[in-house]
């Protein structure tokens, strides 16, 4: 156990903290396996998860999500791209969307609350969720909108939310009142240390209003002749949870156009730019997705070479060949050559498509399409939903793999439905004639 | 019912059903329907080599098995021999020397399959169902390649228990072709990477997928010189790519063309999309044949860029299908392919139920195997 314990501490940056905590035999291995550079145990747990989202259809679809979403948590400290979890989150948001019985299930909120860590804005999120009435009943989603505020530095509005709060009747009120107590505690220290500081300091400074971190001493002052001053980025623990993009809440000194939440009290109080409630066509944003490039090709030039079948490769003429990619829908039924360029440019290529997207449109897109359903041009003839109903897709037979593999577990036989008993299944009794075969 | 010689069985299929009132669609094209068909959806096809003499056809199956038929010049056939896993028969391919017969089943296994003794023995193991088997046959070595949804690649001689090699994929393994000394495999999320074989296998390179959609079939076809020059891929939204390797003009060598689409040309009516499950070349004109689970298969010409021949639609998906050595015979399998499928309680079930003959052996019994003779030379302008 000690030397797991070195182990843990060795790579503490790359651990993203939970805030209940993690399970340290999970992270043991989960680091062990990073370690190891195996992840085959991790591929097929993924697989059987994905498998399971598939078959499952129970009374609680939810409860498979749940879980998947709690192992990738676990398996992958780091919570990179690899583990997958934004995709995760976003789809399991997007299934359950409509499903109004989930709304104040604490699971689901669970899962809201993690996909708003991983937004760029969470309060768009809470905002809509809200609008929307999903986690209204439950403390922890004004709990977690409160913290939000708090982190941002407008304790007016942090305590605003628990009056909401008790005004929405959320459960557990105990712990409800509990958080509370403990933000009108930080409130209070806050002031009194924010008193005690102004008192000291010689510059007139709108501070970061956070208490583990180190109080701003001063903008940073200009050289030169130039006047222009750049932004001043005070990283925080603000970063920490969002490792994806810069915040641009951070303090910054008084020169600067400040629009943003600061709340002193001993200052004239603004108020702070809260959007009124609207109603909400779909989900904001989740990530921003421009810092998430697929790798393309970076120019067009090729070096001639020798290709191992003896042929040598000329170099594609340096003037880029315009042909788009062209759909034809209303040819007669022979084959239809479509050019493609896969040398040529990015303009057009086919990928684009998938670069723009943001999860807004898709969602967006996706509800357009179940009020249109019927009116399509095209009809896929296969069950797409069940394809791609998971993080990743599956193919036919691994949907059916999978149900061969639960009918295995529950003992019936998968050649046949009904018809005969399991125990003359030549899966089960091994190699028998065929043309005995009563399956 | 003979079928060699007679230039009437590529018409049959259409003009038999001219001015009846039944349609046998069960049978359209009116060719010769395989003896004990397997008891489950039919997975995979295969003809022997050339190296032997006769036509056997090996075909793997969801029930677990995998059967063996010789096919006679008269068309009849006659089942020869069965194997059995303890998981469903996913890939199936014969070693150039037509001896032995490796079968890759979802129980993560693949088996070495002597026909002469009849005994099957296991050469492989994976730690996810094994999707692909392939012989590769170089100047200074052979090997299995078995491609698996574990996201591995791995080399096996069939007398060690440890891989030869393996190599990693980015995905999990949908399809692969090998004609030495190349390699394709079609990858989950669009992958898709091409091996060479010559002293020992590695990645040549991955291409950008051409196609939009899921990819299910790949084959590989040879130019003039017997050398494999590309590869045709197909997608579960009726679309096959032509793809060479190192064309002249890869703007205008390469192409999609849409396949397995009903409607044709009517754009009032919604057109429905089926999925591209197998793709066959011709042995000896280079000729493509792709079958769907509309329950047709087509004949095209690729360097023509046109179609020859679609066959009448059948009641069920076409599941796999192959060319025998010289190709006078062409294979296919009419079987439930699973592209139609929706949730009933806690399982999954395909829909409509498969047709399942009252528990009797019926020639078949939702499945079926079933030739055509190609009798006529297509010719390549």
């Amino acid at each position: 156990m000690a030397e797991g314990d070195v182990e843990w501490e060795l790579s503490k940056e790359n651990i993203q903290p939970l805030r209940r905590g993690r399970d340290i035999s999970a992270l043991h291995q989960a680091l062990s396996l990073q370690q190891e550079a195996s992840n085959s145990t991790v591929c097929q747990h993924r697989q059987a998860f994905e498998a399971e989202l598939r078959v499952n259809d129970g009374e609680d679809p939810l409860d498979v999500w749940d879980r998947y979403i709690k192992w990738t948590v676990q398996t992958f400290p780091q919570g990179g791209k690899e583990s997958n979890i934004s995709v995760l989150l976003e789809r399991a948001i997007t299934r359950f969307a409509e499903e109004k019985k989930y709304y104040n299930d604490s699971r689901y909120l669970d899962i809201w609350l993690k996909f708003a860590e991983h937004c760029p804005d969470p309060l768009d999120i809470f905002r809509y969720m809200q609008s929307k009435g999903i986690g209204v009943l439950l403390s922890a989603f004004y709990i977690a909108w409160s913290e939000e505020y708090e982190r941002m530095g407008n304790y007016k509005k942090a305590d605003c939310m628990y009056q909401e709060g008790f005004k929405c009747g959320a459960e557990p009120r105990e712990k409800l009142m509990q958080f509370h107590r403990s933000l009108q505690a930080r409130v209070s220290r806050h002031v009194m240390s924010a008193i005690a500081d102004q008192d000291s300091s010689e510059e007139d400074d709108a501070m970061e209003i956070e208490e583990p971190q180190r109080i701003t001493l001063g903008e940073l002052k200009t050289r030169g002749k130039k006047k222009a001053v750049a932004p001043i980025n005070r990283t925080g623990n603000r970063v920490i949870k969002n490792p994806r993009g810069l915040q641009m809440n951070a303090p910054l000194g008084p020169v600067q156009n400040s629009c943003l939440m600061v709340f002193d009290e001993n200052k004239a109080s603004f108020v702070p730019q809260e959007p009124k409630p609207e109603s909400w066509m779909a989900l904001p944003s989740s990530r921003a997705k421009e810092n998430e490039q697929r790798p393309d090709k970076w120019t067009n030039i090729k070096m001639p070479q020798k290709s191992r079948f003896g042929q040598v490769i000329r170099a594609p003429p340096s003037r880029p060949n315009f042909q788009p990619f062209v759909e034809e829908c209303d040819l007669p039924p022979t084959m239809t050559p479509c050019k493609i360029n896969p040398s040529v440019n990015l303009v057009l290529s086919a990928r684009k498509l998938c670069r723009e997207e943001t999860p807004l449109k898709r969602l967006q897109s996706h509800q357009q399409q179940q009020r249109d359903e019927g009116r399509a041009p095209e009809q896929s003839m296969y069950c797409k939903e069940l394809l791609f109903s998971g993080a990743t897709e599956f193919c036919f037979e691994e949907l059916r793999a999978e149900r061969f593999r639960q009918k295995l577990l529950t003992g019936t036989c998968p050649c046949h439905e009904g018809a005969h008993q399991p125990e003359a299944c030549p899966s089960r009794k091994g190699a028998h004639p065929p043309e005995a075969s009563t399956c | 019912m003979s079928l060699f010689g007679t230039s009437s069985s590529f018409g049959t299929g259409g003009t038999g059903v001219f001015g009846s009132t039944t349609t046998d669609s069960h049978n359209p094209m009116k060719d010769v329907e395989v003896t004990s068909p397997p008891d489950d959806s039919i997975s995979c096809l295969a003809f022997s080599p050339p190296s032997l003499p006769g036509n056997f056809l090996i075909g793997g199956s969801w029930a677990n098995d995998v059967r063996c038929w010789e096919v006679q010049d008269n068309g009849q056939t006659v089942p020869k021999a069965q194997q059995m896993h303890t998981g469903p028969v996913l890939d199936v391919c014969w070693s150039d020397d037509g001896s032995k017969v490796f079968t890759a089943s979802c129980d993560k296994t693949a088996k070495m399959w002597d026909l002469n003794s009849n005994q099957a023995m296991q050469i492989a193991q994976h730690d996810g169902p094994i999707r692909t088997i392939h012989w590769i046959k170089a100047p200074n070595y052979s090997c299995v390649m078995t491609g698996s949804w574990d996201k591995t690649l791995k080399f096996w001689d069939t007398r060690s228990p440890n891989p030869m090699m393996s190599l990693q994929m980015p995905e999990r393994c949908y399809c692969a072709d090998v004609v030495y000394p190349m390699a394709v495999v079609a990858t989950a999320e669009r992958g898709l990477i091409v091996y060479q074989l010559e002293n020992q296998p590695s990645e040549f390179r991955r291409i950008d997928s051409p196609l939009k959609h899921q990819h299910r079939c790949v084959a590989i076809f040879k130019d003039k010189q017997n050398k494999p020059t590309g590869f045709a891929l197909g997608s579960i939204e009726g679309r096959v790519a032509i793809h060479y390797i190192n064309p002249p003009n890869p703007a205008k060598d390469n192409f999609t063309f849409k396949c397995h689409r009903s409607n044709g040309t009517n754009t009032t009516t919604p057109q429905d999309i089926y999925a591209v499950n197998a793709i066959a070349f011709h042995p000896v004109h280079g000729t493509l044949a792709t079958v769907g689970s509309d329950g047709r298969f087509s004949f095209w010409d690729k360097d023509a860029r046109t179609k020859l021949k679609t066959s009448e639609q059948l009641d069920q998906p076409i599941t796999a299908c192959c060319f025998n050595h010289n190709g006078n015979i062409f294979a296919y399998s009419s079987s439930y392919d699973w592209s139609k499928v929706e949730r009933k309680g806690p399982a999954l079930e395909p829909r409509p139920p498969p047709q399942a003959s009252h528990g009797a052996v019926h020639a078949g019994a939702g499945t079926g195997c079933r030739f055509q003779a190609w009798s006529r030379p297509i010719c390549v302008i």
